[in-house]
């Protein structure tokens, strides 16, 4: 086709564009993904038979909080990775704090209890599948950060797949709360972690591939 | 109309309110300004050339959203075409596996190059902005000293002195370390 009339093709389709577009596309990705994954979660795992009374409890709100400040974290790396031209990454440090928060409850944790008793609350009942169940819920969000990357201009493919992967993880485990009723903080920081870095590298693997344009 | 980036950040800004006539005006100023962008960059045939001007214009097109009011319009708009051109050669290295291979080695180069290219933004933030400019023009987007001046509505000679006193006050200011 003739440039020019490519240029006029273009030029009878010009919505206005917000001027947080890039913060709400990626909202809306991540509202939809999320949405499909509570669904999951409340109809297939199951809602925890206690939440009402966990959500008194500051339990429920330390891994709630942990999930949550990690995913926010990511997506403040996905909103720079999702322009073209911001090569060099701000506030990557906001990953760390988090991590480091949890991994100083987990060592007081460690230190109120007896060391016999310490296997037993790093397995928890459920360490075989949580990481599994995580990146499982992980799936619908990616998708539907994939789906906000569509009108987005990404150039560092791999990074822009970890970082969604990442926010990705991190929002399924938050909705995982719901269900999960493991209690210790070495508990999430290990097997909530993995899940999430499970999301975080099959995203990395899959960014090239997918997000290309 | 000139396109530096004063006016094109302004259609692009119009076009993003809705306006389909800047919108248009903006596509078509760019066009001069990626072909000589891909012509010095890409020793491809004429026909490739406007096969990557017309991606570029879509994807400019498509992913409007994708632009920060805020920031320089020229930086994304040649992200953009620096990002078409890598995927351009990475296509066609699967075909010519010897032929393209400085292309390639461009291709690798191109996040440690857009990083520097970064840390160069913010040495250039301490310069006047007409030596800021040119010293963009002629040194990172690759215009001849006659394509700056005519983009920038100055005379040749003009973008010369400006591109010289400006790298002499850059490279004081790295050697000196100070401000």
């Amino acid at each position: 086709m003739n440039t020019d009339d490519l240029i006029s093709r273009l030029s009878q389709d010009v919505p206005p564009v917000p001027r947080r577009a890039v913060g709400r596309r990626l909202a809306i990705g991540i509202a939809f993904g999320g949405v499909v994954s509570a669904a999951l979660v409340v109809l297939v795992l199951g809602i925890r038979p206690d939440l009402g009374l966990a959500m008194r409890g500051p339990t429920f709100w330390m891994k709630w909080s942990y999930t949550f400040s990690l995913a926010i974290a990511a997506v403040v790396m996905v909103v720079q990775l999702a322009r073209p031209d911001s090569v060099r990454l701000r506030w990557t440090w906001l990953l760390a704090a988090p991590v480091t928060v949890l991994g100083i409850l987990g060592v007081t944790e460690l230190a109120r209890t007896p060391p016999g008793e310490w296997l037993a609350m790093w397995l928890g009942h459920s360490w075989m599948i949580c990481p599994w169940l995580v990146l499982a819920l992980a799936m619908p969000i990616f998708v539907g950060l994939l789906w906000s990357f569509r009108r987005l201009a990404p150039t560092r493919l791999r990074a822009a797949g970890a970082a969604a992967g990442l926010a990705a993880g991190a929002f399924a485990a938050t909705v995982y709360c719901i269900h999960c009723p493991e209690v210790s903080a070495i508990f999430v920081l290990t097997w909530y972690s993995l899940g999430i870095l499970l999301a975080a590298s099959l995203g990395a693997l899959l960014g090239p591939r997918l997000l290309r344009w | 109309m000139r396109a530096d980036e004063d006016v094109l950040r302004r259609l692009m800004i119009d076009g993003l309110g809705g306006d389909a006539a800047a919108h248009a005006a903006l596509l078509r100023l760019l066009v001069p300004v990626l072909r000589g962008f891909y012509r010095r960059r890409a020793n491809g045939s004429e026909d490739d050339i406007e096969d990557l001007v017309q991606e570029t214009l879509i994807a400019v097109h498509g992913r409007r959203a994708s632009y920060d009011r805020e920031r320089a319009f020229t930086a994304w708009v040649f992200a953009i075409a620096r990002y078409k051109m890598v995927d351009h050669f990475r296509r066609v290295r699967r075909l010519q596996p010897i032929d393209g291979l400085e292309d390639v080695l461009l291709a690798e180069d191109f996040e440690p190059a857009t990083q520097a290219r970064l840390d160069v933004e913010e040495l250039l933030a301490i310069l006047p902005a007409k030596q800021a400019r040119m010293i963009r023009a002629t040194r990172l987007d690759g215009l001849s000293v006659a394509e700056a001046a005519e983009a920038g509505g100055i005379g040749e000679s003009d973008v010369k002195v400006s591109v010289h006193r400006g790298l002499k006050a850059l490279v004081a200011r790295i050697q000196g370390g100070g401000r």
